[in-house]
């Protein structure tokens, strides 16, 4: 039963892919090569941990009025394989940590 | 009439090989250590031939052989098809050996040897049989010329306008043995077979790898 609940939990922070030119990326290289860029998107308004759990007791309890406290977000917790490509002027460029794998709320 | 194309179709098989991720790793993968510079080298070539063995090895011939076969009309084109190997480091080096010492060479090495070996067979040429192959099988002469990149044998495109190969070697210095110097060069440069090969995969009119 406890296995599902956690299942379910943040079920909303998902992985998302959208096919690019490299050239949208806007790390200013000049090619006409493409890629898929995975991405992690959704909320994570369930607490994952005691340590969420706690925050958000201590926020609604008024205890923590003047910190800036974030809560989880959805974000990468494994990136995708390198990329590497070849620009207009024939040389090879690779990008490294540039697409998400798997998403957590973390 | 024919409209002028702008479709360069080793551009579109580089975009091909990014999109399926099998390909990507191993493009990657390859690309990696053969771009990257050494203490005072261009790189490691012993890392990039490895690598490089590993992208044909792993990677299905539809994606492979789309970047390293792909049919052009332009040097834009041919250009991204001779740098396919990273050249630089997979091909050039610092002085161009005898081919015959390099063949010598080749065969102290297990896998140089039984893939030369696989090549001097299945891209034989015979210019009486419609294929231009005396063994009829295209397939068979892409994966035996593949085969050899990643070896001290590797072959490029020695040409941007033609679908003219060779590996690195020269038949200066050869001596009595310049006559069998230029037959094993010339194995590689004016190969009937193999050029039909590549052709028919860049035609995609060879029924055998589709």
């Amino acid at each position: 039963k406890m296995g599902k609940d956690r299942r379910r939990k943040n079920r909303n922070c998902v992985l998302k892919e959208i096919h690019l030119n490299v050239t949208d990326l806007d790390l200013g290289y000049e090619t006409k090569e493409e890629l898929i860029f995975r991405y992690c998107s959704g909320s994570c308004n369930t607490p994952e941990t005691n340590y969420d759990q706690i925050l958000k007791n201590l926020v609604r309890s008024k205890k923590l009025v003047n910190d800036k406290v974030k809560q989880a977000c959805c974000r990468p917790i494994a990136f995708d394989d390198d990329l590497s490509f070849l620009d207009d002027r024939l040389v090879y460029h690779t990008l490294k940590q540039h697409s998400a794998k798997k998403c957590g709320c973390i | 009439e024919q409209v002028v194309s702008k479709e360069n179709s080793c551009l579109d098989a580089a975009k091909a090989c990014n999109l399926n991720d099998t390909c990507k790793k191993y493009r990657s993968a390859y690309i990696t250590p053969c771009t990257s510079s050494m203490s005072n080298e261009v790189c490691n070539k012993r890392k990039c031939h490895k690598a490089l063995r590993q992208f044909f090895d792993k990677v299905p011939p539809k994606h492979s052989y789309g970047m390293l076969f792909c049919s052009c009309r332009d040097v834009a084109c041919s250009e991204r098809r001779r740098q396919t190997i990273v050249p630089v480091c997979s091909y050039d080096d610092k002085e161009k050996p005898n081919c015959l010492y390099l063949q010598k060479f080749c065969k102290t090495n297990y896998i140089c040897r039984s893939r030369l070996a696989d090549f001097l067979t299945n891209c034989q040429s015979e210019p009486r049989s419609i294929s231009g192959c005396l063994k009829e099988n295209y397939a068979d002469c892409l994966l035996a010329y593949s085969g050899l990149i990643g070896t001290v044998m590797t072959p490029n495109y020695i040409e941007s306008h033609s679908l003219r190969v060779a590996p690195w070697c020269e038949c200066t210095n050869s001596g009595n043995d310049i006559e069998e110097c230029q037959k094993f060069l010339n194995f590689f440069k004016e190969n009937i077979c193999l050029r039909n090969s590549i052709q028919a995969f860049g035609n995609g009119t060879d029924v055998w790898i589709q």
